[in-house]
């Protein structure tokens, strides 16, 4: 499965025809701006658009804001992955009575309710946006690790006990890697989350991020610039998400044939 | 202990954790002593203050009627559209780039833009939740779509079923767990949503009357709004979950049927 193609069942035959219909849809935009057909003041050009983001990408402002949103966004992720996976394995080696019904609570919480929490709590930087990036990323990901190493082969377990090897050692050797194919899947939903958390997160209350700046140009109605975080946001959100899959094809090579 | 648990059943043990968080929420905040996080007590007492009072019930109940109507809109155009996707591959390959493009975007965020084009009305706020709950049922359905066994599809062609027939008597029951699935997911993504844009746009609703209790530094309220929302956001998913099991109760239980949010 190619990296971009979230949505494909099976491979596409080649990019030409996968980036086609894409493309005629913007065509079609960029005549209808060009025909005078809609204001340039409600639906701007994508060309425009796309001259503006590039006019942008070397301007330092811009870039502070594009890396403050990148540090809530990446810290996130990560304690969210290091948490999700190890409460996961726990819930799965024995923790799971106690742990499964806490979760069953917590997880179908609309978790953006808890941003003015996090905002009384954290304050009004970095903390408070990356603390609720966390509280959305990290059920994805504890959810697939938990499921993982709960289908784990019994008899994998059973063969290294009887080698010799410790309970604790099997976690890491044998539970761990055949629940990797599940964790990575929930990686892979829990990146999209964070952008998009990260991105309202801002929106909401920041005084700097793409979201912020989405919400700054909204406010003196230039439509060009609400269209650029926008891309900006969806672009990182492609690229992170084509990296881990860079990485899924790296780490399960021994794996076989897992979309 | 834990056995203990196990037996109790899921609901005594739902109950029983929701009370230990409770009680870890009103120890953390006594101890913590600060202004913006008050003690659970303390917040608990304020829902059915917030509850009671017309206006804000009013504001909540508006905001569960633009849901339920944006997520029935969904319903009505992403279901057909997975299906046909998942039938057709010429459809797959046409719409398959486009939503992978439209996937990343946050859904909520483009509540100033589309304000802009609709107004700050209702209209805006239902085509935001629209957008939001399409794109996971649309990935779902065409899933269920694509895995339909083939030689049911066979067997009723050779009895001679009409295309559109063999789509509603085949194709559909046949997805159906697939597509329930993304149901869930998508009502998930459906108060997300609206909680999000009333957040961003500060116009009405359930997500404004947070924000405004914040301004206020009503901090009671606050949480107390939070405890709401939540207790929405589980009751329907766990009302959708026992539709959903009576629904598909023949099709073996699916474990991913746990991932909340997938595709936002």
């Amino acid at each position: 499965m190619s990296a971009s193609n979230i949505f494909a069942g099976e491979r596409l035959r080649g990019t030409a025809a996968s980036v086609l219909p894409l493309a005629l849809i913007l065509l079609a935009w960029e005549a209808v701006c060009r025909a005078g057909l809609v204001a340039p003041t409600l639906l701007p050009a994508p060309s425009v658009v796309l001259l503006r983001w590039i006019a942008l990408l070397p301007d330092p402002d811009f870039l502070h804001h594009v890396a403050q949103t990148m540090i809530r966004l990446l810290s996130g992720f990560a304690i969210a992955l290091a948490a999700g996976v190890s409460i996961g394995l726990l819930a799965s080696r024995g923790g799971g009575g106690l742990l499964e019904p806490v979760i069953r609570v917590l997880a179908p919480i609309p978790k953006i309710a808890l941003y003015p929490a996090f905002v009384l709590i954290f304050g009004f930087d970095h903390a408070s946006k990356i603390a609720l990036v966390v509280a959305d990323a990290v059920f994805p990901i504890l959810l697939a690790t938990f499921h993982g190493a709960r289908s784990v082969e019994p008899k994998l377990l059973w063969s290294a006990w009887a080698a010799g090897a410790s309970r604790r050692a099997t976690i890491f050797t044998v539970v761990l890697p055949s629940a990797l194919p599940s964790i990575l899947t929930g990686c892979k939903i829990a990146l999209l989350i964070s952008c998009v958390t990260v991105f309202l997160a801002e929106m909401i209350s920041s005084t700097d991020g793409l979201g912020h700046l989405l919400i700054r140009s909204a406010r003196s109605f230039r439509i060009v610039d609400m269209f650029v975080p926008l891309v900006t946001i969806s672009t990182i959100g492609l690229l992170l998400n084509a990296a881990l899959v860079a990485v899924r094809n790296r780490l399960l090579v021994g794996h076989g044939n897992h979309r | 202990m834990k056995s203990a648990l196990r037996k109790l059943g899921p609901a005594a043990s739902t109950v029983l954790s929701l009370g230990a968080l409770l009680v870890l929420w009103e120890i953390l905040a006594r101890l913590a002593q600060i202004d913006g996080f008050p003690p659970a007590t303390e917040a608990l007492v304020q829902v059915p203050l917030i509850l009671g009072e017309r206006e804000s019930l009013a504001s909540i109940g508006a905001s569960l009627w633009r849901m339920f109507l944006g997520g029935a809109l969904a319903l009505c155009f992403a279901v057909p559209v997975g299906l046909a996707m998942g039938r057709n591959k010429r459809i797959a390959q046409a719409l398959n780039p486009v939503l992978t493009a439209a996937y990343p975007i946050p859904k909520a965020a483009l509540m100033p833009i589309i304000m802009l084009w609709f107004g700050v009305g209702d209209l805006s706020k239902v085509l935001v939740i629209f957008l939001g709950v399409s794109l996971p049922l649309i990935y779902h359905s065409f899933h269920g779509a694509h895995a339909v066994d083939e030689k049911l599809l066979w067997s009723a062609m050779a009895m001679g079923m009409k295309p559109v027939a063999r789509l509603f008597k085949v194709v559909l029951p046949s997805a159906l767990p697939d597509v329930l699935l993304g149901c869930r997911v998508g009502l998930a993504m459906a108060l997300i949503v609206m909680i999000s844009s009333e957040m961003i746009a500060r116009q009405s609703g359930a997500g404004d009357l947070l924000f405004n209790a914040l301004d206020m530094a009503l901090y009671g309220d606050v949480y107390a709004m939070i405890v709401i929302l939540a207790a929405i956001g589980f009751v329907l998913d766990w009302v959708f979950e026992r539709v959903r099991r009576r629904l598909v109760h023949w099709a073996e239980s699916r474990q991913d049927a746990m991932v909340p949010g997938g595709g936002v």
